[in-house]
């Protein structure tokens, strides 16, 4: 019935069920974080939303110093939203496996599908909010459409990108050692102001310029400010640095992730 | 077929690495049941999380041309926070099948009604394991891994486990583990012994249990720990039981026990009883198995010996009395006579003496350092208190302040003199028991090294000892 024994693992097959698996506990990591009350998982966007909006009301209130004349609403919210992207996404995996030992038990369910069906949901989270708003603002005119979609698109995706491929690293590395938990706090709040969230690269001096473009993320923020603001945004960025650094950086996810799901041990 | 070759799981500890399985090879064909057997952290456990492919071993291999289950009964199955539907939405999903179909079986099976749509949390344990049974039992495998299901549940749900499982499923491999021998005898047509990490196979269940002991066996040879002394006798009572049954040695000798009792071998069975009392000779329920069994074969004295022990330590007097009284009558008796001294949680000196206290007294302090069952029985049927028993044991002319002790060589409790430790001396601190337990002057002149230590302080007893022994 279920799990018939298949005398070749066919890719098809171990895809589907890989599939399946994900699904499953996508909508059970939904029910087990919202549950079934008041809003239920509309929470899992209507949360980054909230935080999204009192960003944004500060520092429209505050008159933010951005470095441009940009709108500060479109500033805001480009800003806060990859910074809720790449933010959860670690924050959700660290310790994902210790609460999930369990579940070791399913053959079918494997580490990796833990991390995958947790990343799925804070970027679908984080997509959902930031479009919603996106789309709210625009018909409340306070900011136009998109110059160039497809950019903010991509751009967007890399810090996706980033941020999924150092959720997996730091949560397999979290199952080995209690520190990674302890540190990732201090660092993303550290690192959330270099971000590139708060402030344009063109208008820091050339000093620093060169500081913060090492910090890939701030690639991913100026392509979706480039995207949706075009030529006004002064947008500077570096796509051969920034994709290179994501590919190394989900290899060295990957080897973590295997090394961890191999020692393992179920409650 | 399941193929097991060379399997071996180390793990790192900060002591270094501790090995638990270390070559393990075996194969399991369709249909075929094999029971383990093991010690506490034998590594069944694991060996089992390592077949279910949880977890990987460190070398070796698990080849499986059937589909295997997860180990059963295992209540981590399930999110505890998700409700008992949520819950079996999710395995369903996981292992691709029909939602409605399972929901109706686990409702039948489980006989959770109303609760089915609470969370899992609010649950107590025997709800909880009756939907982790039934979830079980909604995936078809073709192999079952079983660790500790007869733990769970009442008798009822109990018998319809065993109906899902062992008749409706008859046809399907299983591998069980378990604490209750008589489950894996009853169920399994092989058998197998983990012991040091190796497994060692057994066509025939009394072999394989045979094997076992006798493995046990080996082990309980360690030196006795005076670390493990009681504070004093009723905590000696009290925590006896408890640690009693987690002892693998105890545990398979009252099995053992049990089982002969139930062929109606009743020699052997007061045989097996009371081997495991010597062990831990202050566990009250055994007592009263031996006694059954002496009572059966007409040793009224070594029966009503036991049950005066059992009420002495504490076994409910209403359960035992009918029982004694049988066995005081057969000897021509009344138990008007004699009445039972029941347990108090007192100091040791007023408690009701039992056959242990009065054993050790004659190992330590008599001349020969034995008492026979006659002269026992009537100590336990005269004496209320442990002193009034001593107080007679100390005027007896046996009596020998320069008796002396053989060297202790098995992990026997009885055997102990450390429990004197214990019974006499509870003024002292834990390190000072440790101390006068391990030292040689205990066993070279128990008598003197218990009086130098300040023993007996409050016992009558001690006052009237005859001027010539003193």
């Amino acid at each position: 019935m279920a799990s018939q024994p298949l005398p070749l693992p066919r890719f098809a097959h171990s895809l589907r069920i890989q599939l399946r698996v994900i699904g499953a506990l996508l909508r059970r990591e939904m029910l087990t974080r919202y549950g079934r009350h008041n809003i239920g998982f509309m929470w899992l966007f209507v949360e980054p939303m909230l935080f999204t909006i009192g960003v944004t009301a500060l520092w429209t209130a505050t008159k933010s110093f951005h470095g441009s004349d940009l709108p500060i609403v479109a500033f805001a919210l480009t800003g806060y939203s990859s910074v809720l992207l790449w933010r959860n996404m670690p924050g959700r995996c660290i310790g994902a496996l210790q609460a999930n030992l369990p579940l070791m038990y399913h053959r079918n369910i494997k580490v990796g599908d833990i991390y995958a069906a947790r990343l799925l949901l804070e970027f679908g989270g984080a997509t959902i909010s930031f479009v919603s708003l996106a789309v709210l603002f625009i018909a409340a005119e306070w900011m136009s459409p998109p110059d160039d979609f497809l950019k903010v698109a991509a751009g967007w995706l890399l810090i996706a990108w980033f941020g999924a491929a150092l959720a997996m690293g730091l949560g397999a590395l979290s199952y080995l050692n209690d520190l990674v938990d302890k540190l990732w706090h201090p660092f993303s709040y550290l690192l959330f102001p270099l971000s590139g969230a708060a402030f344009l690269v063109a208008a820091l001096p050339k000093f620093a310029q060169e500081i913060v473009l090492w910090i890939p993320i701030v690639h991913g923020v100026e392509m979706v400010r480039e995207g949706f603001f075009g030529s006004k945004a002064q947008a500077v960025y570096d796509l051969t640095y920034l994709i290179p650094f994501n590919l190394i950086l989900s290899v060295v996810s990957l080897i973590i992730l295997r090394y961890v799901s191999r020692r393992v041990v179920p409650e | 077929m399941i193929e097991v070759r060379d399997l071996r799981k180390v793990y790192p500890t900060r002591f270094g690495e501790n090995v638990v399985l270390d070559g393990i090879s075996f194969d399991l064909g369709k249909g075929e049941k094999l029971g383990i057997l093991g010690r506490n952290g034998a590594g069944k456990s694991t060996m089992i999380r390592l077949i279910s492919g949880a977890e990987r071993p460190t070398s070796g291999s698990v080849r499986s041309s059937m589909s295997v289950s997860w180990p059963l009964a295992f209540g981590g199955a399930f999110q505890p926070n998700l409700t008992g539907l949520d819950n079996i939405r999710f395995i369903s999903r996981i292992y691709d099948q029909d939602i409605e179909s399972n929901l109706q079986f686990v409702d039948d099976f489980a006989e959770l009604g109303p609760y089915l749509g609470e969370e899992v949390r609010t649950y107590s344990s025997g709800m909880r394991a009756r939907l982790a049974f039934a979830i079980s039992m909604i995936i078809e495998f073709d192999c079952f891994l079983i660790d500790e299901i007869g733990a769970v549940g009442d008798a009822r749900f109990h018998d319809r486990c065993n109906r899902e499982l062992f008749r409706k499923r008859g046809d399907r491999a299983m591998i069980i583990i378990s604490h209750d021998a008589s489950y894996i005898r009853d169920h399994c047509t092989r058998f197998a012994v983990l012991h040091g990490g190796k497994l060692e196979q057994f066509g025939d269940f009394d072999r394989a249990y045979g094997d076992f002991r006798a493995k046990i066996g080996l082990d309980a040879q360690d030196r006795f720990d005076p670390r493990e002394l009681a504070d004093n006798r009723q905590q000696l009572i009290e925590t006896t039981h408890t640690i009693a049954m987690l002892d693998d040695a105890f545990r398979t000798a009252v099995q053992a026990g049990d089982w002969k009792r139930d062929d109606g071998q009743w020699d052997a069975a007061e045989k097996e009883y009371l081997g495991a009392l010597a062990l831990y000779p202050y566990q009250r329920s055994y007592w009263v198995q031996a006694a059954h069994a002496a009572k059966e074969m007409g040793e009224d004295v070594r029966a009503e010996i036991a049950y005066r022990t059992a009420i002495a330590l504490g076994e409910a007097y209403g359960d035992v009395r009918e029982h004694l009284e049988f066995v005081v009558q057969r000897q021509g008796d009344k138990l008007a006579q004699f009445p039972a001294h029941l347990y108090s949680s007192c100091a040791a000196q007023n408690a009701a003496p039992a056959a242990p206290d009065i054993e050790m007294f004659a190992r330590a302090f008599w001349r020969g350092s034995t008492i026979d069952d006659t002269a026992m029985l009537a100590l336990l049927r005269e004496h209320a208190t442990c002193d009034g028993a001593l107080a007679v044991m100390l005027n007896d002319s046996r009596f020998d302040p320069r008796n002396t002790q053989p060297p202790q060589r098995r992990r026997s409790p009885a055997s102990r003199i450390a429990n004197l430790v214990t019974i006499a001396c509870p003024h002292l601190s834990p390190s000072e028991k440790e101390t006068l337990a391990a030292s040689p002057a205990l066993l070279a002149a128990p008598w003197r090294a218990i009086i130098a230590a300040g023993g007996f302080a409050d016992w009558d007893a001690l006052g009237q000892i005859p001027a010539e022994a003193a």
